[in-house]
């Protein structure tokens, strides 16, 4: 079995390398299809580990070491377990795909097999995050998919916004990143070892305040990679990079990285069950947060990252609660609905010329009606509509918070569970029917190419079964690993009541979007210039304050430490101090006079003070004792 | 009485002095070389004093070896004054003030 | 041959520089990389013959120079200042082979051989004086290769840089004549070997004036805050080659030093000054980096980002555990490739523009990508990213501290964002964005010269962050032969309790360390 862990992890290596020789030339297909089905080897071996996985066995394999210092030993050290071939499966279908669609996708864009390189390179560093078997080794991942979403943001770097974007999303998870590094050296003092079979079974012997801050320290670091609040507005501001990135890396797979963690450190987080609250309140602030800020804005792309932030506090919160299974489910089903999602407005982005603004699109059903399907199954899939995976996935993390009896939670989780249905047929609505407002610029849309909605069609496929198909078996695979609790609402009344209000208050919602949007779209201007409108367009006006609050100072204060401090003190000083010694010279230069007479005059009176120092410093002193080993 | 060590000792400070003050005062070239003699053979009787009272021989030796050194000093001098003298016909400390700093 | 190789090493660069001034003019070139090489190869072979296993000193050699006062010739080197020697040979062979000067070659390659010695002869230097010899000696080629080469203001760059390291080492001198004079005392002999000075065990309050007064030469040389005012003067007008062999060895030097003299001489002065150094390594992480972020010339953001990076391995020092100093000589090595790669790629693009004004520039990517992504490779270790060199000194250094003091560390490990604040903004500035200015049109990308020099240092800096155990295992069995030693010496409680005792606890039990 090892053979296919390694090939599941380092194929996606291969490609990238083998794309990169070519990443100064012009376009070469041959990159594409590569690494294409690099990464579909690397999904036949994940499915493979996962069948192995199914009958009950682990894959642990020590491949070198990596570093060894003092009693600290690190190897590069790989585990396939019920939790870790789960996000391989994820990720290896998700990225698959993508680059499949990629191929049409990024058809006329200069630096094809660059993008190939840096995608097939972010695979290889989410395996390794996934699959490492110490904390160490998923940092790696961690800061590698970090470096791969700072190029990929980057990728057109001729655009200032798009670079000013790669660069605020790696100091923001660097921030994060620093966190956690803390968080991993609280826990090597501690319990002298960063290996997760040795740290989770000694978790229980340390002190609890102890880990209490390592788990805060670590989910500090996941609120960092998955872009909770307040580190969430790089997020958005990511979506400058290429459609497919946004759907593999800011959608799919590397902001649920810190999901994957606080699972991955379950035995961790149970023992400290008020920071798990505190996790699943600030995933249900998050869920809404997002959620307001996505019902107004006029970008497509910006719409589908709020909606991603807005599940990830789902997750969260179903992580918090306890329910790390769930939130492990939840993430599953998401990464397809939403990667489809994100292909699908990719697609639109392309047939309109890379336009955004969902407000000058309509009534593409006709031309592009795939397109239109896809993207509509997932949606419906999105707002959790009986028997689409979110319904499955979603509903589930309604019931963890009702049967904790979070009732706030609930409510919150159930309100959002509304806003998202419709922020997502708002934009169904505007992009697909009414009016085509887009042949006033002089666009004529065209379908995507064909291979492109093939390599669509698995994850509508697995938007639509995933959540009735897999729940069962998933559940029973990964209990196995993670605590196995059973989410009922044993009063039957109350469950029908639950599920059919929260299906009819979705349905709505879905209506009232249509209703509002499908036809034509009157813009109300009073609304509009209503202050609640204003601070949910400017996204609560975050990204302004931490402009002025942090960037701007920031700047300043390294302008004053440069000029002020260090030119006009520090080295001013310095530089005084040689000129003091100068001027000294130049005053007393007219000491030698050149007449002897009174240099000899001088050098006796040198002696005599010397004679003078010489006793009155040695008149003390004592021999001291001193010993030789 | 008896002539102890610090007898000699007390007669070399003298000396000493006398050529410390000699060496700040005079003007003459010629003077502040005989000045610098008296330095120097202040510090041979030191020398020669101590060696004796402690019986090692280093100090005499020394002794030896600054007045070899005294000579050539004083002999080189002489030289350069007779030099000095012949050129500028004075031998006044006070106008040889070419090396000012 | 063997036996002599450490003489061989130090002595046979400087002979070849002898040589050198009858070598013509125009194989000048061919003959100085041919002496590099032969020195580098030399230096791998000592590497092959060193045997990591073993903590002490190694290939040891000792000739009499004034047996009265016990200064002898000794030499040795130990795990720590092996990687340093091969660094030196390595850079000293890559600066020649990618050197891009035109004027007077023939000069600046017999000045190169010339500082190899010194640089060698530092690093393998057992006796106090020769140390000294060799750590002032090392003055004169930089003072020349800055004022010769160097830019508009290098006379006042040169001086202030010379003026200034040889003011902090006249203090040090001081303080190694009084160690050899307490060594006098404590035994009737003297002498000025290091490894018989380590058998001294001193009161702590003599501890703590030598203490500062070695402090005082290392630190400027490290430098440190508030000492590193003359490194920018200096790398700002030096030459490229001169950049980066200050930037790569010379700085070293320093922190070099504190490992083999502050830390087992002084113990208990150590654990005392602890807390006072972590501030000042705290204040030049940080403070650095907010410079650097605010420069307009890039090579100046290089050159205070070293600053800021010595603030990391002066902390991992003064962690005062295996992991700590471990990690910190590891970035040693790590700091010298990377920013001596930093440094070559600037010299690279002032070739081509003759300026360093970071608003000169913009949209370099587009014209030429290779050097953008060496560039940008070198850079993302300079940040510390996992697997490059960086990193796992950084790592190691940040957690050795830890286990000192957490605030301390909470605050230099904003080290890791700040570092990538002013690194990412200046590799926003010069490479993305469109080409605006014309004269920036037709840069031609990296040629072979310049590749020779750069594609092996990208190797390095991957391959040791990959793997670094053949560097880390011999750099641990020496380091925890110092801990150990400065552990059995240490008198006051507090240093006993913060210096691990290794032959105690062996491998640590970690369950109840925590408490």
């Amino acid at each position: 079995m090892e053979i296919y862990l390694y090939i599941a992890l380092f194929a996606p290596l291969v490609g990238s390398l083998f794309a990169g020789l070519f990443g100064a030339s012009p376009k070469t297909v041959i990159t594409g299809i590569v690494t294409s089905g690099l990464l579909f080897t690397s999904f036949i071996s994940s499915a493979i580990l996962l069948s192995f996985v199914m009958s009950g066995h682990t894959v642990h394999v020590e491949m070198m070491t990596w570093m060894a210092a003092g009693d600290l030993y690190i190897p590069f050290g790989f585990v396939v377990d019920q939790v870790s071939v789960t996000m391989m499966m994820v990720v290896s279908i998700v990225s698959t795909v993508v680059h499949i669609y990629s191929i049409g996708y990024m058809d006329h864009d200069k630096g094809f097999n660059r993008f190939f390189s840096y995608l097939s390179a972010f695979v290889f560093s989410m395996m390794v995050l996934v699959m490492s078997d110490n904390f160490l080794g998923l940092f790696i991942g961690w800061e590698g998919v970090g470096l791969c979403s700072w190029l990929l943001i980057g990728f057109w770097y001729h655009k200032e916004s798009a670079t000013w974007a790669a660069n605020e999303a790696f100091i923001m998870n660097r921030i994060a990143d620093l966190a956690m590094l803390i968080g991993i050296f609280m826990m090597y003092w501690s319990l002298g070892s960063l290996q997760y079979d040795v740290v989770f079974a000694n978790i229980g012997n340390i002190p609890v305040e102890v880990v209490t801050w390592i788990g805060i320290f670590l989910f500090i670091g996941a609120m960092g990679k998955s872009a909770q609040f307040p580190l969430h507005t790089w997020l958005a501001d990511a979506m400058e990079g290429p459609t497919p990135v946004s759907a593999l890396i800011h959608a799919a797979t590397m902001v649920t990285a810190g999901v994957y963690l606080v699972v991955r450190a379950n035995p961790i987080y149970d023992l400290i069950p008020e920071v798990g609250l505190f996790i699943a309140s600030l995933g249900a602030f998050v869920a809404m947060f997002a959620a307001t800020m996505a019902l107004v804005n006029r970008d497509m792309k910006r719409i589908i990252a709020y909606s991603t932030l807005s599940q990830l506090g789902y997750m969260f919160v179903a992580a918090g609660l306890g329910a790390y299974w769930v939130a492990l489910f939840h993430l599953m089903a998401h990464a397809f609905f939403k990667a489809l999602l994100f292909l699908g407005a990719g697609n639109v982005m392309h047939a309109m010329h890379d336009e955004l603004d969902p407000f000058k699109m309509g009534g593409l059903k006709k031309s592009m009606k795939w397109t239109w399907i896809l993207m509509t199954l997932a949606s419906v899939a999105l707002a959790g509509i009986y028997p689409l995976a979110g319904f499955f996935s979603k509903d589930l993390i309604l019931e963890v918070a009702f049967v904790e009896q979070h009732y706030i939670l609930y409510t919150v989780l159930l309100l959002t569970a509304g806003l998202t249905a419709f922020y997502s047929f708002r934009l169904v609505a505007l992009i697909f029917h009414g009016n085509e407002r887009h042949l006033e610029h002089g666009i004529h849309p065209h379908e995507a190419y064909n291979f492109v909605l093939f390599a669509m069609a698995p994850l509508g496929i697995l938007a639509v079964i995933a959540g009735m198909a897999f729940k069962t078996p998933y559940y029973e695979m990964v209990t196995q690993l993670l605590p196995a609790i059973e989410y009922h609402i044993h009063n039957h009344t109350v469950f029908w009541i639950m599920t059919i209000g929260t299906q009819l208050f979705v349905i709505l919602a879905i209506a009232y979007a249509y209703k509002k949007y499908a036809k034509a779209v009157k813009v109300d201007e009073k609304v509009e210039s209503g202050f609640f409108y204003q601070l949910l367009y400017n996204q609560y006006f975050i990204p302004k304050i931490y402009d002025e609050v942090f960037s701007k100072p920031y700047l300043k204060l390294s302008k004053l430490a440069w000029k002020e401090i260090d030119l006009k003190i520090v080295d001013a000083t310095v530089d005084g101090i040689a000129n003091v010694i100068y001027r000294t010279g130049e005053k007393t230069h007219t000491m030698q006079d050149g007449n002897l007479s009174s240099m000899l005059r001088w050098m006796v009176i040198g002696l005599v003070v010397l004679l003078v120092l010489a006793v009155a410093f040695t008149a003390g002193y004592n021999v001291v004792n001193l010993r030789a080993m | 009485m008896e002539l102890t060590l610090n007898h000699y000792l007390v007669l070399s400070t003298i000396l000493f002095a006398i050529g410390l003050i000699g060496v700040m005062r005079r003007k003459n070239l010629l003077m502040l070389f005989f000045a610098t003699e008296i330095l120097l053979n202040a510090v041979n009787i030191g020398f020669a004093a101590i060696s004796h009272y402690r019986g090692d021989y280093t100090g005499q030796m020394f002794a030896f070896f600054i007045i070899a050194i005294a000579a050539s000093e004083v002999a080189v001098g002489l030289g350069l004054l007779i030099v000095w003298y012949k050129r500028t016909g004075k031998i006044d400390l006070d106008q040889m003030t070419s090396m000012r700093g | 041959m063997q036996e002599h190789i450490l003489s061989i090493l130090i002595f046979f660069p400087a002979l070849a520089a002898m040589l050198g001034f009858v070598v013509h003019k125009d194989s000048a070139r061919a003959y100085g990389i041919t002496v590099a090489a032969i020195e580098f190869f030399l230096s791998l072979w000592l590497w092959h013959l060193y045997d990591p296993m073993t903590s002490g000193m190694q290939f040891m050699e000792m000739a009499p120079l004034i047996p009265v006062f016990g200064i002898n010739y000794l030499v040795g080197i130990d795990g720590i200042s092996l990687f340093i020697i091969i660094l030196a040979t390595f850079f000293t062979l890559i600066g020649i082979a990618s050197l891009t000067e035109t004027r007077r070659v023939k000069d600046m390659i017999i000045t190169l051989l010339f500082l190899e010695m010194t640089m060698i002869g530092v690093f393998a230097a057992l006796d106090a004086i020769v140390f000294y010899v060799f750590w002032e000696l090392s003055l004169v080629p930089m003072l020349y290769i800055i004022g010769a080469w160097g830019g508009p203001l290098r006379i006042y760059a040169s001086v202030k840089f010379f003026l200034y390291t040889f003011t902090g080492s006249l203090v040090m001198l001081v303080g190694m004549l009084f160690m050899a004079y307490f060594y006098y005392q404590a035994t009737g002999q003297w002498s000025f070997s290091l490894l018989e000075w380590y058998r001294l065990i001193l009161p702590v309050n003599f501890q703590m004036w030598l203490f500062a007064a070695f402090f005082l030469g290392f630190a400027i040389k490290v430098p440190m805050f508030p000492f590193h005012t003359w490194l920018p003067y200096a790398h700002g007008q030096a030459p490229t080659i001169g950049s980066v062999i200050l930037a790569a060895i010379l700085l070293k030097m320093g922190t070099y030093a504190f490992v083999r003299f502050s830390l087992p001489l002084f113990p208990d002065a150590s654990v005392a000054f602890m807390f006072p150094i972590a501030i000042l390594a705290v204040i030049m992480i940080v403070y650095a980096a907010m410079v650097a972020y605010a420069q307009e010339d890039i090579k100046q953001v290089v050159a205070y980002s070293s600053v800021s990076h010595m603030g990391v391995i002066i902390l991992g020092i003064f962690a005062l555990n295996v992991e700590g100093i471990s990690g910190s000589v590891f970035l040693m090595i790590g700091h010298g490739v990377v920013s001596g790669a930093l440094f070559l790629l600037v010299g690279v693009l002032y070739d081509r523009r003759h300026t360093k004004l970071i608003s000169e520039f913009g949209g370099i990517a587009s014209v030429m990508p290779r050097y953008a992504t060496i560039f940008g490779i070198m850079m993302m270790a300079s940040v510390g990213l996992p697997l490059t060199i960086n990193f796992v000194g950084e790592f190691l250094s940040l957690l050795g501290f830890y286990k000192q003091s957490h605030a301390y560390t909470l605050v230099a490990g904003t080290a890791i964002i700040v570092g990538a604040i002013y690194m990412l903004s200046a590799y926003k500035k010069v490479f993305f964005g469109t080409v605006t200015k014309e004269e920036n049109k037709n840069l031609k990308d990296v040629n072979r010269t310049e590749l020779l020099g750069l594609i092996p240092l990208v190797i390095v800096a991957i391959w040791l962050g990959v793997y670094p155990k053949p560097v880390l295992e011999p750099i641990n069995n020496s380091v925890e032969a110092i801990v150990q030693l400065m552990h059995d010496k240490a008198q006051t409680p507090e240093a006993q309790k913060r210096i691990p005792n290794l032959a105690e606890t062996g491998t640590m039990n970690s369950a109840q360390e925590a408490h």
